[in-house]
């Protein structure tokens, strides 16, 4: 297909300000008159405040505020899910602290230094409780509640044995499935706690407004919700606040949620009537946010010939203090299972767990990381079992084009329109080298070369054709300005995989005007109409769709009015981008001469007083399309230290229509890296002596990847398919970009040592144990004989 | 305490206490927020800039140690209007994704590309070793740096 800028590599515009240092990110924003604030925040895991005494703080001149100054609201800080599915287990401050770093007090001076003595004058006297740590032992009979009663909506619940919510779900006879079955696998995984480790801290700027209302600068992925929630919180109209569409320096999912930075920045800002910033440091972020950690129990049967029967799956998930997204998790979990590969009968059991940590949350996958590892560790342990071919047996397997997949949860669903997992198994296999691979545990010496591989998906959007539990709709506003230039108004931020830039591309390519003549507007709640969230890699699907919608009627509008002047009928007129003149030009077919510029024409509309040609569109992705990747990693292991090193990677993805080529190969690249970090690296252990993290949120103590530890190899390809329901055929990427990263590093870690690990991080040092092991079984066997 | 600095080729003069990081007089006092806080402990290098040509972590420096010294932060790159060739390939390449490490890792580039004008790719790896980026896996970041070193070799020798 003939493209102007879809598919074509064109510099992203926010660059320029970003290598020029005037992106202004959250972080950056200083406000006249301001005050800044710090957070008081539990030493203690579990606990509760007997006295706190702030006397001494505000003779200093702070403003003080505790868990007594604050609404009494008990909330969710993400409102993606229904109301009737979001359970609220939160307080601005608490009294009540459930993991060390909750917040209990907050303070604003003048300088932070003032700010920081005042919140060390704070006097608080503790009744320090027993916490619980483990989610098994959370759930047995006698351990300490860490919530007693909570809420489902607008109804009270009563906690029992620390469980926040579960689900199940059952399809089929699974029993008969395991009796059809020529082999059973039984598994139990354990994942890592991981924190996002984005390098913006979260932060918050809060300017009370003359009419009681608030202006808020802050890190999120969705400025509409964090309106939402202030407005619940503090019982301020929603028309009075006013949250302004800022860059942000990554995320990975830890704003999806309203940062607990602005309600507390709220709350200080409206007793102060000052500006006030929050902005949190490194340190300090770390407490804010985590992944969830999970314990998976799987049972799969196949038959001989490869044909998987049905299979049970068991999520144990520690979800940490509070509850931000654990039972749709619990339902997405479920889903990123049986949309991976066919199972005439499943059975689902997901039970999410309090433990006085820090709250868990999404990070980029979902889930959906963590269960391909387990799965695609089975996959590979089948495949060897039944002496098949991995590819093979995947190709036979899986979730493709015709078949249901189930995008978030078990409501959100929708049939596969556009699948190119067999292209990107085939073509993976062979820049590889799959057939020439070591096989599995044969090599001796000190490095040994292994070659695995995974595949997996991610959704793109949570639309679907029914409502279902999850909020999932955008809008855009465009309007043609005099000289033919547009401006493009969105409340969707862009996370920085460029998702603004695609959206842009979109309009460029409809209209058929320059992609500088798009303006992507500075934006706010009060100038956009609403999106949900930046999540489930929706931005260039769901709000593309939006893009390209009010582009095809703003077009509509111009082919009415260029129809007088060119006394035609606007149905038959065409559009076309007019390279030398830099501009769209809409013409008359056949008849020489008869053509306007964009520009021409949007100048003619005013002279002529027909108005601003301009449009607005809400809109609701019909489906949920899987975007498909697939994995092929070598590593070299080095048996005598444990280091593994990737050596080369390929990676492969059917993202639909490629819109940014270059920024879509930069996902796949940064989705390895971090895959790699997650498989291999981090792990935000806990102390039982102190209930409190080993690292104590210094990152000399929590390490992420550096360049060293980058592949000198890393191929990429896409394999174009056209996925009817997205704006021209582009379907998600920043997800799946990443999703089987883990899986097909383990296996590749495999194929290397013979060696499985069914827990996550693979360090250094369990390797050296488990080969250990592995050697004085092999002794033993020589011995024997 | 007083302190004279050259900023981007502006001379300063500024009262700061003797803790008082650069970082902040930077972001705070000049409002040149280009320079980022990432971790403030001297692991992520998003805070760098030069002094006297050499690059430093603004989170690690007492701005009292700058005294009499010149400092070029990402603001002060690019002449007349023109991006730096460092800025250039970093657009160009894709190096660019949320763009919070972009400052830090073009300062650090500039350093390198002044020492040293045709640096290999491991010596690009072991100079921006103490960077850190979470969104583009580096791959672009290197890319972006040896392409700026050619355009930088080119334009030398025209």
């Amino acid at each position: 297909m003939n493209s102007n800028f879809i598919g074509v590599k064109t510099p992203r515009k926010d660059a320029l300000a970003k290598v020029t240092g005037r992106e202004k990110y959250a972080y950056d924003i200083y406000l006249p008159g301001m005050l800044y604030a710090r957070v008081l925040k539990s030493p203690y895991p579990h606990a509760r405040v007997k006295k706190i005494d702030v006397s001494r703080a505000v003779e200093m001149g702070a403003i003080v505020i505790t868990f007594k100054d604050v609404p009494d609201v008990m909330f969710n800080p993400r409102l993606i899910s229904t109301p009737d599915t979001t359970y609220k287990d939160w307080r601005v401050l608490t009294d009540n602290p459930r993991y060390i770093g909750e917040p209990i007090a907050a303070v604003a001076a003048e300088s932070e230094e003032l700010a920081q003595r005042a919140l060390e004058s704070i006097e608080v006297e503790y009744e320090v409780l027993e916490p619980v740590l483990d989610p098994i032992e959370a759930m047995e009979e006698g351990k300490p509640k860490i919530h007693e009663k909570i809420m489902l909506g607008n109804r009270e619940i009563v906690v029992e044995r620390n469980i926040a919510c579960r689900l199940e779900i059952q399809e089929g006879d699974v029993e008969e499935a395991f009796r059809n079955s020529d082999l059973i696998i039984e598994r139990t995984f354990k994942t890592n706690k991981c924190y996002h480790n984005q390098l913006e801290p979260k932060v918050a700027v809060v300017n009370p407004e003359p009419d009681g209302g608030l202006t808020i600068w802050c890190t999120t992925q969705s400025i509409h919700n964090t309106r939402l929630l202030i407005s619940e919180i503090f019982s301020i109209p929603v028309s009075r606040i006013n949250v302004k569409r800022l860059p942000i320096g990554g995320s990975f999912g830890s704003s999806i949620q309203t940062n607990i930075v602005v309600p507390i920045a709220v709350a200080l800002a409206l007793k102060a009537r000052r500006p006030v910033r929050l902005a949190y440091t490194k340190e300090e972020d770390m407490y804010e946010h985590s992944s969830f950690q999970m314990i998976f129990k799987f049972k799969i049967g196949v038959r001989k010939d490869g044909k998987l029967t049905g299979g049970y799956m068991e999520n144990i998930m520690d979800i940490g203090a509070h509850q931000i997204q654990a039972y749709p998790l619990l339902g997405t979990c479920a889903g990123w299972w049986v949309s991976l590969y066919k199972l005439q009968a499943v059975k689902y059991v997901g039970v999410a767990v309090y433990t006085n940590k820090i709250p868990a949350c999404a990070y980029r996958g979902y889930g959906n990381p963590q269960v391909t590892w387990a799965v695609e560790t089975i996959m590979d342990e089948i495949a060897e079992i039944l002496n098949i071919d991995p590819i093979e047996l995947r190709l036979k397997n899986y979730v493709g084009e015709g078949d249901i997949f189930w995008g978030q949860g078990p409501t959100v669903k929708s049939i596969i329109k556009s699948c190119g997992v067999e292209e990107i198994l085939r073509k993976g296999a062979e820049l590889i080298g799959w057939k020439n691979r070591p096989r599995p545990g044969e090599q001796k010496g000190r490095f040994r070369r292994g070659v695995g591989m995974a595949r997996g998906y991610h959704t793109s959007s949570a639309g679907s054709p029914i409502p279902g539990q999850v909020i999932d709709y955008t809008g855009a506003i465009l309007k043609v300005n005099e000289d033919g230039s547009v401006d493009y108004i969105t409340a969707m931020v862009d996370q920085g995989g460029g998702t603004l830039e695609a959206h842009a591309k979109i309009i460029a390519e409809e209209l058929c005007i320059p992609l500088e003549k798009v303006n992507i507007v500075q934006a706010d709640t009060q100038t956009t109409i609403y999106d949900v969230c930046t999540h489930a890699s929706r931005g260039v699907y769901a709000g593309g769709g939006a893009a390209l919608n009010a582009a095809k009627q703003v077009k509509k509008k111009l082919l009415e009015l260029a129809a007088r002047v060119l006394d035609a009928y606007p149905h038959t007129l065409k559009i076309r981008y007019d390279k030398e003149k830099k501009q769209g030009v809409i013409y008359v077919e056949g008849a020489d001469g008869r053509e306007i510029t964009i520009g021409e024409l949007a100048t003619l509309a005013r002279v002529k007083n027909w108005g601003t040609i301009a449009a607005v569109e809400t809109y609701r992705p019909p489906a949920c399309p899987p975007h498909f990747t697939g994995y092929f990693v070598e590593v070299l292991v080095d048996t005598e230290t444990g280091i593994v090193k990737p050596t080369r990677v390929v990676i492969g993805a059917d993202v639909g229509r490629v819109i940014n080529p270059d920024l879509a190969e930069g996902q796949l690249h940064g989705g390895f890296l971090m895959g790699w970090s997650r498989a291999t690296i981090e792990d935000l252990k806990y102390s039982r002596e102190t209930g409190d993290i080993e690292c104590r949120g210094f990152i000399t103590d929590y390490k992420m990847p550096t360049v060293m530890e980058t592949p000198t190899e890393i191929q990429t390809f896409f394999v174009e398919t056209f996925e009817p329901t997205g704006p021209f055929g582009a379907k998600g990427l920043g997800e799946g970009a990443q999703n089987p990263a883990i899986a097909a590093i383990a296996n590749a870690i495999y194929n290397a040592i013979g060696v499985r690990f069914y827990e996550l991080p693979i360090t250094p040092e369990k390797i050296l144990e488990k080969l250990k092991e592995k050697e004085k079984i092999e002794l033993k066997i020589v011995e024997g004989v | 305490m007083k302190i004279r600095i050259i900023v981007n080729g502006v001379e300063r003069e500024l009262e700061v206490e003797p803790n008082e990081l650069l970082i902040n007089v930077l972001r705070e006092k000049l409002r040149l927020t280009g320079t980022k806080y990432g971790c403030g402990i001297g692991e992520c290098g998003a805070c760098t800039v030069h002094v006297n040509g050499e690059p430093v972590l603004s989170c690690l420096t007492l701005a009292v140690e700058v005294d009499g010294k010149e400092i070029t932060t990402i603001e002060g790159l690019g002449k007349d209007g023109e991006l730096d060739p460092i800025q250039e390939a970093f657009i160009e390449e894709g190096a660019v994704q949320c763009g919070y490490c972009t400052p830090g890792f073009i300062m650090t580039a500039k350093a390198l590309l002044n020492e040293k004008i045709n640096p290999t790719r491991e010596e690009i790896i072991d100079y921006i070793k103490g960077n850190l980026c979470r969104c583009t896996g580096y791959v672009n970041i290197v890319k972006a740096i040896q392409k700026a070193a050619e355009k930088i070799s080119q334009r030398k020798s025209k």
